[in-house]
C-alpha cells in the first residue's frame, strides 16, 4: 500500500470486485441474449469490451487505467464498432430480402408447415385433464368426433356427453371442456403441440381448423442444402439466396458475404462515374462556399455592430437564425423563394425584371442552397468572432496607428491573422459538418433539379451523402444496407483524406504565425 | 457513494427484469400509423378481450417504424403482433417472411374486390383490408359550375379564366406523379402490368408507353400554356385553389379540411377522359388493412383477432363511423352519401390499387425527375419517361 498511492486498499477493492459483479452478470446476460438474437458482431463487440473492462478493473496493477478504461470502452462501442460494422456490411448482400443470418433464416424454413394433397382437415374444441395435459375433440370432413390427444392415435372415447350444437361433446370423462375464452388465450400453446400420433400428427392452424400438417422444409447439414419435402426440390444458398437446380429461388435469404462487388458496381460504371465527379466537385464547392460566406457574413456584421449604440439589441436580432430549428428556418426559405406564392420572384420581378427559378436551374439552385446555408450558420461565426475579436489586445491597434494603418491595414495585418489561428478548427469541423451536411440539400430541393439521363436518379444539387440515401434508402419498399455501406465507406476515406490535409495545412499555417 | 452505484445498479437489473417477466403477459399488440382510429380499434380490442378472454393493445407507431419492426426486426422476432398499414408497403413485408398469410374463406365476398387485391400478393392474401382511399378531380364551382368531361374541355375552361384574369394558373397539380396519375391512365398510361395470377410485374413496364407519353406531352403543353405552374410544388397547388387562383385540383381526401377551413366551394367528381366518350382517367386505390406478423409467438392468436373476430359488418360500421373513410367493407362503402365521398369513390370507380412490387419504390425518385425534366424543358416526354424506365430497371438489377 505505501509503493504506489494510487493502488486502492483491499476492502474497497472487493466492494469494487462486488460493483464489478453486478455489472458483468448485467453483461453478460446483454450478450447471451444478444448472441440468442442472432446480433452475433455486436455480441462480440460487446465481449471484447467487456473482457477489457474486466482485466482493468479486476487486475489491481491496472488500477490507474481505470480512469482511462470507461472512455476508451466508450469510444470502442460508439466509434470504432460501427465503422468496422458498417466496413462489414459493405462486403455484404444485407437489404430487403436479405436481413437475417442463416441459422434464423433456416429456422423460418423448418418452422413452416404445409397440408399434403391428401391430408385432412378438422374443425376442433380444447379439453383439459388436469394441469398442461389437453386433448382435443375433432370433427372430420366426414363428420365423425373423435379425440385426440398427444403421441396416442386418434379413438373414440366413452364417457361422451350430450352434443352441442356445434357436434362437440358438452363433457367428456375424465375431461373438461374448455370455454372459448379459456381456449383462446391457450391458442399459442395448443398450436405447437402435435396431437395424435407421429407421422400422421395433427395440428391446430387456426381457431375453426385443424389438420394434418407436415413440416415443409428439411435443412440437411451434410450437403448444406434445403430440401422441400412437399416437391423433392433441393436449394442450395447461393450467395445468400436459397436456389434449386433449375435456378428457382426461395423468396427468403441471408445475410452473406459478396466480396467487393458493390464497390465495383458503383465505381466501375460509366454511367456512376462522370456524375459523380461532378456532384464531387459540387460537394467541395458547396461545403467551401458555405464555410467562406458564413465566415465572412459573421466577421462583417462583428466588425460593422462593434462598436454601435444599442448593440445588444441587435445582436440578440442576428442571432434569432439560431435558435429556429433548421427543419422551419430551411422550410420558411422554401416558401419565401417559391415563384408562384413566395414574395422574392414579385420583389426581383419589379427591380431586375426577371426572377431566377430557384428551384428548377442547376445554378440558381445551388446558389440558393448555400444562401439559406449561409442563413443558418453565419450566428455561430458571428458569435465566435465577436467573441474573439475583443481578445486581440488593443495595443497592437494602437501600435499600428502610430505606424500609419489605416482601417483595412489594421483589418488585414492584424485582426484577420490573429482570428483565423483561433477560428481555423472551427472552419474546419465546419467544413467537414457541412460536406456531409444532409439537412440543407434534402430538406430544401431532395437533391433536385434532376440531372438527365443518369443511370440512377440524381440531381444537380445532389451531394454524396443525400446521394447515398437516394440510392439505398428513399424506396420505401426496398433497403440495400450493403450498397449503401460501401457508399459510406469511400465517403468516409474521401473526407478523412480531406481532413488530413486541412490539419496539413494548419498546421503549416500556425507555424507561420 | 459506492452504496448508490450499487443501489442503483440493483434497481436498474430490477427494472429489467421486470419488464422481462411483464413482457410475457398474454396480450397482443397492434400499431397503426395514424391516431384517427386509435380509440375505435381500442374499444374493439377491450371487446375481444370480453369475448376470448385476450387483451389487445394498440399503439401510434410511425409508419417507418413499423416498416423496419417488420423488416429488419423480422430476423431477431421483435415487433408487433399485428400491424395497420397501406398496402403499398406490403411487398417488402411478405418478401422478408413477415406477413402471415390470410384465409379469409367465403368472408372474402364482403369486401370490395380491389380492397381485396391490394393486399393480394403473388396470388396469396396477406392481410384484411379495412379501409380505402383515393384522390378526386376537384374544380372551384364559382368559377366552373360544370364539371368537364374531357381534358380538352379543362384546358378550354382553364384558358378562359387565365385569359380573364380570374386565376393564376388553370390546374393545380401538387405533383407529376400520384397525384397526376389519372392524367396519364385517361390516355392509356399505367406503371407495371399485371402476370398471368394478377399480380403486377417488372416484365411488362408501361411506364414510357404511348399513353404515359401523351399524359406528360398534355402536362407539358399546359405549362407552356402557363395553364399549369412550371414549379411543380404541393403546397402551391393546394394554396393557389383554396385562395380562388386556380380553378382545378387534383388531391386526396386530407385536403379536404383545409379547403373548408378557407372556405373555398368545391366539388369533387369522376375524371375526365381523353376524348369525347373516352374512358375516364383512374386513380391509384389506397388499401389500408391489418396484417398478422409471422414471426409472432402468438401469430394464431392474432389471426384470430383478424379473421374470427374483426372482420364482420357491425365492426367496419363502427370503425367507419369513428372515421368516415371509406370502408373494405362493400355493403358499407356503396351506403356512404355525403357529397365528399360520393365524389372520391365516383373519381375512384375504377382505381387500380397501387403496385406494391418492391420495384415500384424505385419508380418514385425516377418518376419524379421525369416529371421535373420535362417541366424545366431539358427533356422531351418520351426521353424523360425512357430514361425514367431505365433507371427503374438498373436498379431492380441492382
Amino acid at each position: 500500500m505505501n509503493k504506489v498511492s494510487l493502488v486502492i486498499p483491499t476492502r474497497v477493492y472487493l466492494l469494487h470486485l462486488a460493483v464489478f459483479g453486478v455489472f458483468l452478470a448485467g453483461a453478460l446476460w446483454l450478450i447471451t441474449s444478444l448472441f440468442a438474437a442472432g446480433l452475433v458482431p455486436l455480441g462480440s463487440a460487446l465481449s471484447g469490451i467487456v473482457v477489457f473492462l474486466a482485466l482493468i478493473f479486476l487486475r489491481r496493477k491496472f488500477t490507474p487505467l481505470r480512469w482511462l478504461a470507461i472512455g476508451i470502452a466508450l469510444a470502442l462501442l460508439f466509434t470504432l464498432y460501427p465503422l468496422l460494422y458498417t466496413l462489414f456490411l459493405s462486403v455484404t448482400n444485407m437489404g430487403s430480402g436479405h436481413l437475417m443470418a442463416k441459422q434464423q433464416a433456416l429456422a423460418r424454413y423448418e418452422s413452416e408447415l404445409y397440408l399434403p394433397a391428401e391430408g385432412e382437415t378438422y374443425r376442433w374444441a380444447a379439453y383439459q385433464a388436469g394441469e398442461g395435459a389437453y386433448a382435443l375433440w375433432l370433427i372430420g370432413e366426414d363428420g365423425t368426433g373423435r379425440l385426440a390427444v398427444p403421441g396416442a392415435a386418434l379413438q373414440a372415447v366413452e364417457g361422451v356427453g350430450a352434443l352441442d350444437s356445434d357436434g362437440f361433446p358438452e363433457s367428456l370423462a375424465g375431461y373438461e371442456r374448455l370455454p372459448l375464452n379459456r381456449t383462446v388465450p391457450l391458442l399459442s400453446q395448443l398450436s405447437a403441440i402435435d396431437f395424435g400420433e407421429a407421422p400422421d400428427a395433427i395440428r391446430i392452424r387456426s381457431l375453426r381448423e385443424a389438420a394434418a400438417l407436415q413440416p415443409r422444409y428439411r435443412y440437411d447439414a451434410a450437403q448444406d442444402a434445403l430440401i422441400d419435402l412437399e416437391t423433392g426440390a433441393v436449394y442450395r444458398p447461393v450467395e445468400g439466396t436459397f436456389t434449386s437446380e433449375s435456378g428457382e429461388e426461395l423468396p427468403i435469404g441471408f445475410i452473406d458475404t459478396i466480396g467487393i462487388r458493390h464497390f465495383q458496381n458503383f465505381l466501375g460504371s460509366e454511367g456512376f462515374r462522370e456524375p459523380l465527379i461532378s456532384m464531387m466537385l459540387w460537394n467541395i464547392s458547396f461545403a467551401f462556399c458555405s464555410v467562406l460566406f458564413s465566415f465572412v457574413v459573421g466577421l462583417v456584421v462583428t466588425l460593422l455592430f462593434e462598436d454601435l449604440p444599442g448593440k445588444r439589441v441587435i445582436r440578440a436580432l442576428l442571432i434569432i437564425p439560431w435558435p429556429i430549428p433548421v427543419l422551419i428556418s430551411i422550410l420558411i426559405w422554401r416558401s419565401m423563394l417559391n415563384p408562384d406564392l413566395g414574395f422574392v420572384a414579385p420583389v426581383l420581378e419589379a427591380i431586375f425584371g426577371a426572377s431566377p427559378e430557384w428551384f428548377s436551374n442547376p445554378l440558381w439552385t445551388r446558389v440558393a442552397v448555400i444562401l439559406v446555408n449561409v442563413w443558418l450558420s453565419y450566428p455561430y461565426f458571428y458569435v465566435i468572432t465577436a467573441g474573439a475579436i475583443r481578445s486581440i489586445p488593443r495595443e497592437i491597434y494602437d501600435a499600428a496607428v502610430v505606424d500609419g494603418a489605416g482601417g483595412w491595414n489594421k483589418l488585414y495585418h492584424i485582426t484577420l491573422p490573429l482570428l483565423l489561428r483561433v477560428m481555423m478548427p472551427l472552419l474546419i469541423a465546419s467544413f467537414t459538418f457541412n460536406f456531409n451536411n444532409f439537412n440543407v440539400i434534402y430538406i430544401f430541393n431532395f437533391g433536385n433539379p434532376p440531372m438527365p439521363n443518369t443511370i440512377v436518379p440524381m440531381g444537380y444539387t445532389d451531394i454524396l451523402i443525400s446521394f447515398v440515401y437516394r440510392l439505398a434508402f428513399i424506396s420505401s419498399n426496398i433497403t440495400n444496407y450493403g450498397l449503401a455501406a460501401a457508399i459510406t465507406v469511400l465517403l468516409f476515406l474521401l473526407v478523412s483524406v480531406l481532413v488530413i490535409v486541412q490539419l496539413r495545412f494548419t498546421r503549416l499555417f500556425k507555424e507561420a504565425v | 457513494m459506492k452504496k448508490l452505484v450499487f443501489l442503483v445498479t440493483v434497481l436498474l437489473i430490477a427494472v429489467l427484469a421486470g419488464s422481462v417477466v411483464q413482457a410475457q403477459d398474454l396480450e397482443l399488440t397492434l400499431w397503426i400509423y395514424d391516431d384517427g382510429r386509435l380509440e375505435v380499434l381500442t374499444q374493439l380490442g377491450e371487446a375481444f378481450e370480453a369475448e376470448y378472454g385476450v387483451g389487445v393493445s394498440v399503439e401510434v407507431v410511425d409508419l417507418t417504424e413499423i416498416r423496419n419492426a417488420m423488416t429488419l426486426g423480422a430476423a431477431s422476432g421483435e415487433g408487433p403482433d399485428m400491424i395497420i398499414i397501406p398496402h403499398d408497403n406490403l411487398g417488402p413485408i411478405v418478401e422478408n417472411g413477415a406477413a402471415l398469410p390470410i384465409d379469409l374463406g367465403d368472408a372474402a365476398a364482403n369486401y370490395l374486390t380491389s380492397a381485396i387485391d391490394g393486399f393480394s400478393y403473388n396470388g396469396g392474401l396477406y392481410g384484411v383490408p379495412l379501409a380505402v382511399e383515393n384522390i378526386g378531380f376537384f374544380r372551384n364551382v364559382d368559377l366552373v359550375p360544370e364539371a368537364p368531361a374531357t381534358w380538352d374541355d379543362v384546358e378550354a375552361v382553364g384558358a378562359a379564366l387565365l385569359d380573364s384574369g380570374d386565376v393564376d394558373s388553370a390546374i393545380g397539380l401538387p405533383d407529376l406523379t400520384y397525384n397526376s396519375y389519372p392524367i396519364f391512365t385517361s390516355f392509356g398510361g399505367y406503371i407495371f402490368g399485371r402476370d398471368a395470377t394478377g399480380s403486377f410485374t417488372i416484365e411488362d413496364v408501361g411506364m414510357n408507353n404511348e399513353g404515359m407519353v401523351a399524359g406528360l406531352t398534355w402536362i407539358e403543353h399546359l405549362i407552356e400554356e402557363g395553364l399549369i405552374s412550371a414549379n411543380v410544388d404541393w403546397e402551391a397547388s393546394h394554396v393557389q385553389f383554396e385562395t380562388g387562383r386556380s380553378a382545378f385540383i387534383l388531391t386526396g381526401p386530407w385536403a379536404i379540411n383545409r379547403f373548408e377551413t378557407a372556405g373555398v366551394p368545391y366539388a369533387i367528381s369522376a375524371f375526365p377522359a381523353a376524348e369525347e366518350g373516352g374512358a375516364p382517367g383512374y386513380p391509384f386505390l389506397g388499401v389500408q388493412g391489418l396484417v398478422v406478423n409471422a414471426n409472432s409467438e402468438d401469430a394464431i392468436l392474432a389471426q384470430t383477432f383478424a379473421v374470427d373476430f374483426l372482420a364482420t359488418e357491425e365492426h367496419y360500421q363502427m370503425i367507419f363511423d369513428a372515421e368516415p373513410r371509406p370502408s373494405a367493407w362493400a355493403s358499407i362503402f356503396e351506403s356512404a352519401s355525403d357529397p365528399n365521398t360520393a365524389g372520391f369513390n365516383a373519381a375512384g370507380a375504377n382505381a387500380v390499387p397501387m403496385p406494391s412490387i418492391p420495384a415500384m419504390g424505385y419508380v418514385w425518385d425516377a418518376w419524379v425527375n421525369a416529371g421535373a425534366l420535362v417541366a424545366q424543358g431539358e427533356l422531351s416526354p418520351q426521353e424523360a419517361l425512357d430514361s425514367a424506365v431505365a433507371q427503374v430497371l438498373a436498379q431492380v438489377a441492382g
